[in-house]
Parts: structure tokens; sequence; C-alpha cells
């Protein structure tokens, strides 16, 4: 661990309080463990929202929870904006921030100041963005219900948000490119170090500029008409290829990561082919880059209808049935030698695997032109396991490296329980919104409540099961949430408690000499 | 030649090259117009095209620098020092307020831009200090090879702006604040806020000069809760406005008084 004593020769040789070290903080421990319990806090405020909009489903023509469109709309687009850039991204960049580090042998993260500001600055962000999304303003359209100033504090929570996380970004990357202990090449870092540098790339190639466009909504909505683009009252329409087919999969890229460090590490076997994963990774990661989808700005064929699109959503299917299957080839391996009971991570990592593969099927049948599933429900569904993978990979994630990042057990039990209560609601809300979309239903139904279903076509019983996978998500996240908390009280961890050996779980200096480092202590000492 | 910012910018700037002409011939370009930047026909999706092309210039303009600077290469860090080996890239810092302030200048910064521009005007005062600061700190760290040395080289130079600056800013803030409580306060309110303010303060002052084995702590804990609570009141007051005035007195040109209701 490389959680350091508060400094004292800042402060004149004066003990910092516990409130002044949490806030002054550069340690990467404490920095990632802040990301994490916003992160999961959030998880909970992002999941009410849905609920609250899988309840209106129900009866769309009375609009009993909201009142009226424009809120239900302004709840629906919160939940997803949420779960991305409130949750998922944040939890990820929570544990690189600190988990990567160690990975890759630095002695503390890079630029350990502005990965702190990082942090200060999306915290803030994210709470002028959900204030935003309550008093009525969000995404939605200025003039009907949505205040003009409060739908301007959510737009520049979400610059605040996007820089943020951009910021740390920076800080994780810089460590993995230039912080990495000697004789660690790319070729040798973990799966999630690379997985990251892969992901946040990305994110730093499109993040500006999903930026950039909320720039432009902002200066519409206050600026003169003379400055105006015309997008004023197409908010979400401007904004939403950051939350579609296919930049979801780059959010939801380090799942790959946090699986491919777990699943050889539990099976107590190596990858059959480290490098080809690393390959792999890549590739999905450059078919994840999605800022060019922009159906706002289409001019001549549709860019949703152009063959980069399409080709994107086909060939990023077999590339993570790829991953999928140099997983299981290792779980295979190594299932027979193993004494002991496989740990929960281990589940819920390779399940993560399996629904960002759902979540990339459904968006190559999006792409099928004839099947007119574009703007149907399937968007959502497809949406749902993918983000709803990266949270799975998350739970796994905070799991796995938990006794690292707080330095205190917690039973494996519960969290199992909580993640598996997540997994059960993202199929039970996925699958009905993809039947739901074959039957026409719109994403957002809302917008149009002729297609939102009548009793007669069966939509309105996937809504009810879809309700039901909403309630099990809440359930599940606040399971998770409790995880965290005992884990706060829970007993002092081991060094090493999965006998993993890669360099996280090190205590001290470590210089990579071999070719594939990963397990390599633990296959020489026969386990 | 190929050091490792070379190939990691220039490399990027090929990758992202090769996507725009892919891009551009899958989405509509024509035959020269991706390879020619659009001079010589279209280039496809403009949005697709000119994004690729965008990210290519910026990886090659940041190639260049890399190479004109010769950075991340070690070998010239450890020519210029004159030693063997390039010293360690990391340095351990200690806990810092600079990126907590920065990131409340920037909240600031955006309530202005939301609420009011004097508050836009503060954050960005905020934000200036805060790169001064931070920039200051960073020099003084690297100024010597001794941290305790660097400190006080730090403290000597700075201290003398920063503690009348604070104090300014402090006091003017405080006294912004009790004038917005007194001024939404009724007439009798506002005498028994500030006769209760007054004495609360001479009593603490009293008690901490009569007790000075009183824990620093402490000391600091009730100047700071004071100081937020006061803060808050000036919100508050603020928000709800000032009381009415009524203008006492005849004439245009007569003495007139105003008073609150």
């Amino acid at each position: 661990m490389t959680e350091t004593a508060a400094d004292t020769t800042r402060t004149g040789g004066v003990v910092p309080t516990a409130l002044e070290a949490a806030v002054t903080t550069t340690d990467h421990l404490r920095i990632g463990r802040a990301w994490l319990a916003s992160g999961a806090l959030l998880l909970v405020a992002s999941l009410v929202a849905g609920l609250l909009v899988s309840v209106e489903r129900m009866d769309l023509t009375g609009m009993a929870v909201f009142g009226d469109v424009d809120s239900l709309f302004r709840f629906w687009s919160a939940y997803r904006v949420g779960l991305v850039l409130l949750v998922v991204v944040p939890v990820f960049v929570g544990l690189a921030t600190a988990v990567v580090p160690l990975q890759v042998g630095a002695s503390s993260i890079v630029f350990p100041r502005a990965a702190a500001l990082g942090f200060w600055v999306w915290a803030l962000g994210a709470a002028f963005t959900v204030a935003g999304f309550v008093i009525d303003g969000g995404l939605g359209t200025p003039g009907a219900v949505s205040r003009t100033d409060a739908l301007a504090l959510t737009l520049l929570g979400l610059l605040m948000v996007i820089g943020g996380i951009c910021c740390a970004t920076v800080c994780i990357l810089t460590t993995i490119v230039a912080g990495r202990t000697a004789g660690m090449n790319l070729s040798r870092v973990p799966l999630f170090a690379w997985s990251v540098l892969v992901a946040g790339s990305i994110w730093l190639v499109t993040l500006p500029v999903l930026a950039a466009n909320t720039v432009l909504i902002y200066v519409d909505l206050t600026g003169r008409s003379a400055v105006a683009f015309g997008v004023e009252d197409t908010i979400w329409g401007q904004l939403s290829w950051a939350f579609s087919h296919p930049q979801v999969y780059a959010f939801a890229l380090p799942l790959v990561g946090i699986a491919g460090d777990i699943v050889p590490v539990a099976a107590r076997r190596r990858h059959g082919n480290h490098r080809a994963l690393l390959v792999l990774t890549a590739l999905i990661g450059v078919l994840s880059f999605g800022a060019y989808a922009q159906a706002a700005f289409d001019i001549g064929t549709p860019i949703r209808e152009q063959a980069i699109f399409v080709v994107e959503a086909f060939l990023i299917v077999p590339l993570v049935l790829l991953v999928l299957v140099g997983l299981v080839d290792v779980l295979r391996r190594g299932v027979g030698s193993r004494r002991t009971r496989m740990p929960a991570p281990l589940y819920l990592s390779v399940l993560s695997v399996l629904f960002l593969l759902d979540g990339t099927v459904l968006g190559a049948l999006r792409a099928v032109a004839p099947l007119d599933l574009l703007d149907r429900s399937t968007t959502g569904a497809q949406f749902t396991f993918t983000i709803g993978a990266a949270l799975l990979a998350a739970m796994a994630g905070t799991l796995w490296w938990g006794d690292l990042i707080v330095g205190r057990v917690v039973p494996q039990g519960f969290g199992l329980a909580s993640a598996l209560a997540v997994a059960v609601g993202i199929v039970l809300i996925a699958v009905p919104d993809t039947i739901s979309g074959f039957m026409g239903l719109a994403d957002f139904t809302g917008g149009d409540l002729v297609g939102a279903g009548n009793p007669g076509s069966g939509v309105d019983v996937l809504n009810t099961v879809a309700l039901v996978g909403s309630a099990h998500l809440l359930v599940g996240a606040l399971g998770w949430l409790v995880t965290g908390v005992l884990r706060l009280r829970g007993a002092r961890s081991l060094a090493d408690p999965w006998g993993g050996h890669t360099l996280e779980w090190s205590t001290s200096p470590v210089e990579v000499t071999s070719e594939s480092p990963l397990l390599d202590a633990t296959v020489e000492a026969g386990a | 030649m190929l050091t490792t910012g070379f190939k990691l910018w220039f490399g990027s700037c090929a990758a992202a090259l090769s996507a725009a002409v892919f891009a551009g011939y899958t989405s509509g370009g024509t035959e020269t117009g991706p390879i020619s930047l659009g001079w010589k026909g279209g280039v496809g999706n403009h949005v697709t095209y000119v994004l690729f092309v965008t990210a290519a210039a910026v990886f090659g303009l940041l190639g260049i620098i890399a190479i004109a600077f010769r950075d991340a290469d070690s070998e010239s860090v450890a020519e210029v020092l004159g030693v063997d080996t390039a010293p360690p890239a990391q340095t351990q810092v200690g806990s810092s307020i600079w990126p907590v302030l920065g990131a409340l200048g920037v909240a600031t910064l955006v309530i202005g831009l939301v609420v009011s521009s004097a508050l836009f005007v503060v954050g960005l005062l905020v934000l200036v200090a805060v790169s001064l600061e931070w920039t200051m700190n960073n020099w003084s760290e690297r100024a010597t090879g001794d941290p305790e040395v660097n400190r006080e080289l730090r403290e000597r130079l700075l201290r003398p702006i920063e503690i009348p600056i604070l104090a300014l800013v402090g006091i003017g803030v405080l006294v912004l604040a009790m004038s917005r409580v007194l001024l939404a306060s009724s007439v009798n309110g506002a005498v028994l806020v500030a006769g209760v303010v007054g004495v609360c303060v001479f009593g603490a002052a009293f008690l901490f000069s009569r007790r000075p084995n009183i824990p620093r702590r402490v000391v600091s804990t009730v100047l700071i809760v004071s100081c937020v609570a006061v803060l808050a009141a000036g919100i508050v007051a603020a928000a709800t406005g000032e009381r009415e005035f009524h203008q006492q007195g005849g004439g245009s040109g007569g003495d007139h008084v105003e008073v609150g209701e």
C-alpha cells in the first residue's frame, strides 16, 4: 500500500484533522475512495430517477408521478446521463486512480494535485447537474416546463463533470505511460491498466466533443438570437450520441480489464495469449469512438445509415466474443485444478462481459435498417446491458481490490448477493425493452403516447417486468452501498488476499523481468 | 530520434489521419477528396472528417512540441543535469488545499454565470489566485534540494502578500454579510442582532484571553463555525432582500431620514 501519512511539514507541525486531511489529500488511494463513494451515492440517486420513470411508464395517460411529459423526459434523461457520467465513469476513474499506479509499479499517481482537482471539479459539477435536474432544468425544452436558468445550471454542471473526468483521466494515463516501473513495458501492464489506457484515450478525444456540444447549447440558450446555432429545442438530440452505440462501449471498456485481471488469478491459470487480449481491448476501444455519430448534424445520408456506423456495429461483436472465449478458456483450464471455492468477483466479472456481448449484439441489430430499431426501446435495452455490464464489473472490481483500497475486509457473500440483484435487474429491464422495441415502442415513450403501448399490445406487461427490474437494480445498488459501509468497519485485510502476485499486491519495489508477469509468481510457486 | 513521445504522438497522428480517410471514403467522399483534405472533391461526412483531421493535427502538434523540447526523453534529462541516469520523475507531494479551492473557484464561476456577474468575477479572482499559489508552490518545491528551505522560501515570498489580502477579503466578506443581515432585519431587530453579535464577539474574546490553555483546535473551530454562521446568515438575508424603507421629511430640498418598518 502506498497510503502515506499526512504531511505535516506544510502545516507547521500541526497534525491536520480528519476533515482537513480528506479535503486536502493528494494520496491516490484516498482520492480513489472519494470517487467510489460519490459514485455509489449517485448510483442510488440515478436509479431512483429510473424507478420513477418505470412507474410512470405503467400509465402514461395519467402522468400520476411527474404530471407532464417534459418532467418525465427530464428524469428519463437524468437517469441515462447520471448512470454514465455520474456513476459508471467516475467509479472506473476511482478504481483506476487507486489501483493503476500500484499495478504499474509507480510510487503514486502522476500529478496527484491535478488528480485531486479532477475529483473536486467533478464532485461540484455533479452537485450542480443533479440540482439542475431537480429544479426544473435538465436537458428538456426551454420554455415548456423547464426554467432557462436551471437548464443553464445543468449544462454548466455537465461541463464541470466532463472537465473533472478529463483531468483525472490525464493523470491516470500519464501514470501508465510515464510512471511504470523498470522493465514494465506497455505489453506487460496488467489488463485493467491497459483497458483504462485505451478507454481513457477514447474518453479524452470524445468527451471534449460532448463538452463542445454542451457549450453550443449553452450559447444558444443564453446568447442573443443572432448567434443561435438552432439547436436549442433539441438539447438531448445533440447530446444523445454519447449515451448510445458506439460511444457507450467506450465508457464500459474497463470492464474487459477488470475481468481480464480477476479471471486468471481466480482460476490459477494465466491467459492463453496476453498480448492478444491487449490487441482485442485496443480494437474494441477504437471501434467505440462515437463522437462522429451525431444525428443532430445529419446532412444528406443520415450518419446512422452510413457504412462506417454499420460496419463498426458489427465488427465489435466478434471482438467482445473473442474476449469472452479467452476468459472462458482460462476458466476451463483452471477450474479443475482449483481446490477452493471460486471467489465472488470472478462470477460477476465474467457475467459483465456476457452482458457487454448482449449489448453489442443489440447494437448490431440496431444498425440493420429494415428492422427500424434506431429510435425504439431497443436503444434503452442496449444502454441497460452495456452500462449494466460496466456497473457489474465495477462491483466486481470493488470486491476484488476493496481490501487494497480500503485496507479492510468485507464478507464476500453480501457483495455477491447485491451484485446478483443488480444482474437480475439488468436482465429484467433490458429483455422487455428489447422485445418492446421489436413491437414498435419508442425509446422515450413519453414523447409518443400512442407507441407506448396499450392493454392489448403486450407492452404494458413488459413495462411491468421492467419496473420489477428497476426495483431489483435499486435494491442491489443499496446493497453495494451497504457493503462499502460494512467494509469501513471490517477487520484489517491481508496484504495479498487472493494470492494474485500481480504488482498491486506487492509491498516492496519490483522490477519486472518476465515477458508475462501476470501469475508468474503463482505458477512458479506451483499453486 | 524515435523517442517515446515521438512514437506516441506521431503514431496517434497517423492513426487519426487513416481514420479520417477511411471515414471519408465510407461516407460518400469522392476519389480524391478524403486524401486531399477536400481540395479535390468531397470528403463525405464533414463532422466525422473534420473531427479526425483535427485530432491528427493536435497529435502532430504535440509530437512536434515533444521533439522540440526533448520531452519524454530521459537521456536528455540526464544530459542536462550532468548525471548518468535521470532522477526519479515523480516526487512525493504532501496535502494541498489548492485543488479544492480551485474547484470552488470553478464552481463560483459557474454559479456566477447563472446567477450574477459579480459572482462570476469573484470566481475568476479565486481561480487567478489559486493558479498563482499553485505555480509558486510548484516552483518552490524544486527551488533547492532541501524541503525545509523550500518551504521557508515560499513563505518568505508569499506570506507578506497572502496575509493582508486574506485579511482584507475576510473582513470585507464578514462586514458585507453582517450589513445584509442588518438591512434585512426590522429596525429593532437590527439593533438586537448587532447587540447580540457584539456581545458574542466580546464574550468569546474575553474567554479566550482568560483561558490561554484552551486547545488551539477548539479556538479555530469556534472561529470557523462563527464565520460560516455569519456568512450563511448573510446569504439568506441577501436572498430575502432588504426591509422596506420610507422617506421621512418633506420637500425636495429638505432634510430627509430613511427609516424602516
